[in-house]
């Protein structure tokens, strides 16, 4: 638990010393926000909720990408890959939920006859899907540009495919379009429970591809056996 | 040049070179009396401080003591055979490394140095062979092995918690090392605003965390000054002297750094 918590420190650290991405990280899902304000309420929530999941997991994508240099040190000087990847995903959930509040707090002064409790629901399971989506993709894709260019067109794809296909179910935000129905067009349950079993199976899949990804990248190769000092 | 400022360099780059602490004091105070009493400038009568040190250091050195065998074998390769698609780079290579010897990795570029000691390391496969290490293990890659945004003493808490040690105990240790390296890690420069040579210092004190047993050190000290190098290599002997199993890969060997093996991976028609 020590091992991760500091792994986690210093990746906030890490990030909190970028304070140029930091700026760009809080103002983007606002840009996402004011440009659909204008329109029905349901179309800037949904957008600043994708603008969120965007920059987290951008953010994420490129701390994964930075921490590829210094893990293999940190493993052999006694982490295990969960150390890493835990610790590194603590750290980008807090950012994001530092992110998300200002604007649940903008929504609630600015958007009436909305369920609040949902509003704040989709922010909190976009962070947590958004951070290992991000890490999951550098661990994929070990080249920032290519990483960038995949979440830019999963975003893409996630603003544009019709929500009720069944090919949109595929795509890791999908959750946020059925839980912001719910939220602000006041729909039944199904939404929501729909919207929820999504996310927390989009949640699983992706910590599992993070997991065995840092696993297999991490490991111990098989021609070296450490042997207790004679 | 003042001649205090001249003796204080002096001083330093007789450290450096490892010139006893008595000798050190006896060769100081014989300069500073010749100086006082000629009033030359120290520069012309004795030259720079670096070459003057390396000069006496030259002069004083005793013959190396032949040292009693070796410990226990640390580190054992046996039979290391890698390939990168068709070509070859390592052939059955062999290596045991004992308690309180230092092997150095020669070899022209592109021979597999590198690949030799992330083999060694398990970092990369070998396509045949295997590594047995005996304790633990620190290494010091040629290049990465550092996190930009964080400063020394962050790198020194974050791998001193991966080997169990308390935060005070890592951040202690972590700046003894860079001392002996005559380097002050204090100030709270991130790694991205080192220079080269320093965060090499800062690559090469994070192997050495944590006392391992064997340590991999893959050209750490590039970007290092004459001072640095020589504070290098006095270090490898202080790591040498308490035992532990030290591989260098060089390109740089002098016959004074005093390695106990050398391996040369040049290809036998290219050597």
């Amino acid at each position: 638990m020590s091992k991760t918590f500091v792994v986690a420190e210093m990746a906030l650290r890490e990030i909190a010393r970028r304070r140029g991405v930091l700026a760009i990280l809080l103002i983007f899902p606002l840009a996402f926000y004011l440009s659909r304000r204008d329109s029905h309420a349901g179309q800037s929530i949904r957008f600043v909720c994708l603008g969120i999941g965007w920059a987290m997991s951008t953010a994420a994508l490129f701390a994964g990408s930075a921490a590829r240099a210094v893990e293999p040190r940190l493993r052999l000087s006694g982490y295990r890959s969960s150390h890493l990847y835990l610790g590194r995903l603590a750290a980008l959930w807090t950012v994001g939920l530092l992110l998300s509040a200002p604007y649940y707090v903008l929504i609630r002064i600015d958007q009436e006859h909305i369920r609040y409790g949902a509003i704040a629901l989709i922010m909190l399971l976009t962070v947590a899907v958004a951070a290992p989506f991000g890490l999951a993709l550098s661990a994929a894709l070990p080249r920032e540009l290519e990483g960038m260019l995949v979440l830019l067109i999963v975003v893409g794809l996630q603003m544009m495919m019709d929500p009720a296909g069944s090919a949109s179910r595929l795509l890791p935000f999908w959750f946020s379009r059925e839980i912001g129905t719910y939220a602000v067009d006041h729909t039944d349950g199904g939404y929501l429970t729909r919207g929820l079993i999504h996310a927390v199976v989009c949640l699983a899949a992706l910590l599992a591809v993070v997991a065995v990804a840092s696993g297999y990248r991490l490991r111990q190769r098989s021609h070296l056996r450490f042997v207790a000092r004679r | 040049m003042r001649h205090d400022t001249w003796l204080d360099a002096l001083a330093g780059e007789l450290r450096r070179h490892g010139v006893a602490e008595q000798t050190a004091g006896n060769v100081l105070a014989e300069t500073a009396a010749h100086l006082w009493e000629s009033g030359d400038d120290p520069l012309r009568a004795f030259g720079p401080p670096q070459a003057y040190a390396a000069t006496v250091a030259e002069s004083v050195r005793p013959e190396p003591p032949r040292r009693a065998p070796g410990g226990p074998v640390l580190l054992e390769v046996v039979g290391i055979t890698k390939r990168y698609g068709r070509r070859t780079v390592l052939r059955e290579v062999s290596l045991a490394v004992r308690a309180g010897e230092v092997a150095a990795v020669v070899g022209a570029n592109g021979s597999g140095k590198s690949t030799f000691l992330g083999i060694c390391a398990g970092l990369v496969s070998p396509d045949r062979g295997e590594v047995r290490v005996h304790g633990s293990l620190g290494y010091c890659p040629q290049g990465g092995g550092t996190s930009d945004f964080l400063v020394p003493d962050e790198h020194f808490l974050l791998v001193g918690a991966g080997r169990g040690m308390s935060r005070a105990d890592a951040r202690d240790t972590g700046r003894a090392g860079a001392a002996a390296l005559d380097w002050d890690p204090r100030g709270g420069t991130q790694a991205r605003h080192l220079s080269g040579g320093t965060r090499q210092k800062l690559n090469l004190v994070l192997a050495g965390l944590g006392d391992p047993d064997v340590l991999l050190l893959d050209e750490p000290y590039q970007g290092f000054d004459q001072g640095s190098y020589l504070d290098f290599w006095q270090q490898v002997r202080r790591w040498r002297d308490a035992g532990k199993a030290i591989v260098v890969v060089t390109h740089l060997l002098n016959t004074r750094d005093g390695v106990d093996t050398v391996l040369d991976l040049t290809p036998r028609g290219r050597a």
